[in-house]
């Protein structure tokens, strides 16, 4: 069997990371490069109510995902997001506003490891 | 673009794996994190994205089993897909409405963001031991595209569909890249409301020398 490749770190992202304007920063490309999934937030330019139905499941997934150990952190903001996190009983997770690649890529990289790392269970390389 | 040919840009609602190999069932993760080929093909041809919600994560958990359509087919497992479709189905309509036009990617041998390949397996079930190769890729949609399917087929919106081969045998990167480039084309597939069930009227997959091949679209 192909080893399980997955990294054990995600970050949430602003949509204006993940659809950057023209030269803005590409936040799927750096994290791509460092080895890391990404859940997107919802535009700002969604009415209220779809975006909160949005920040309720994405809470849902990152519940799921912390209780296991996966590493999270925040890139950007996101108006709503730290009352959904804050119900299901989640804080903010360590957050960067990046002005560039580099500074982002710095970020990552010097996270520790996650522990959810240690799963014996899965295939690995 | 200079050669004449009007390029087609849209949004690109993507399976939520493909942005995040870490919702994969375990010893299902093909890359770390952001399965790249996608979102190249998509940033090349100027597309936005939008990532859908992992249906399986919040439902059954990331110590999940692999499981074919038939385990996860019940009544809560649909009520839970149709309530997640039914915010896709927003987000859709929003950009429907600006004139926009969708895409919908999904993941080809899923049981629950298939396409046009789907698993399945009657017999499946119980102590989950089988014997190895066992053949249950065969044609159909995932439970939660046909649910989301059916939602948009409500709401009269349209949607271009394609499916991500990378979990299907003989696997070929390129081949999946032109498929996908060829939707973006042509994004205008209207969505069919058809009853539940497993994707009937669509193509048989085809089983060439090196593995599945998804079908092409519906005409």
């Amino acid at each position: 069997m192909k080893p399980d490749e997955r990294s054990f770190r995600i970050a949430l992202v602003a949509d204006r990371y993940v659809n950057p304007a023209p030269g803005g920063l590409d936040a799927l490309a750096v994290l791509a490069q460092a080895g890391w999934g990404a859940m997107q937030l919802p535009a700002d330019d969604y009415p209220a109510e779809i975006a909160a139905r949005v920040l309720a499941e994405v809470t849902e997934q990152a519940e799921e995902f912390s209780r296991h150990g996966y590493d999270f952190v925040l890139i950007g903001d996101r108006d709503g997001l730290a009352e959904a996190l804050a119900a299901a009983g989640l804080d903010i997770p360590d957050q960067i506003v990046p002005s560039g690649a580099a500074e982002l890529l710095g970020f990552l990289n010097a996270r520790p490891a996650p522990g959810a790392s240690t799963w014996s269970w899965l295939s690995r390389s | 673009m200079g050669d004449g040919r009007e390029q087609r840009r849209g949004v690109a609602f993507v399976a939520h794996c493909l942005l995040n190999q870490n919702s994969k069932v375990g010893d299902g993760a093909h890359c770390a994190g952001i399965y790249s080929p996608v979102v190249d093909v998509l940033r090349a041809r100027g597309w936005r994205i939008e990532q859908m919600p992992c249906p399986e994560l919040a439902f059954t958990g990331l110590n999940r089993f692999w499981a074919v359509r038939e385990q996860l087919d019940t009544t809560a497992y649909r009520r839970h897909c149709r309530r997640l479709a039914a915010a896709v189905a927003d987000m859709m309509a929003v950009r429907a409405g600006r004139g926009e036009d969708i895409v919908l990617i999904g993941v080809e041998g899923s049981p629950s963001m298939g396409v046009h390949v789907t698993s399945s397996d009657p017999a499946r079930g119980g102590l989950p031991e089988w014997p190895a190769g066992t053949p249950e890729l065969t044609s159909g949609e995932g439970i939660f595209i046909e649910e989301l399917r059916a939602e948009l087929g409500h709401r009269g919106i349209t949607a271009g569909l394609g499916g991500e081969t990378h979990a299907l045998p003989g696997h070929d990167e390129l081949t999946q890249r032109t498929r996908l480039e060829s939707v973006l084309a042509q994004p205008g597939e209207p969505v069919r409301r058809g009853p539940g069930g497993t994707g009937g009227g669509k193509p048989p997959i085809r089983r060439g020398p090196g593995g599945i091949v998804p079908p092409e679209e519906a005409p």
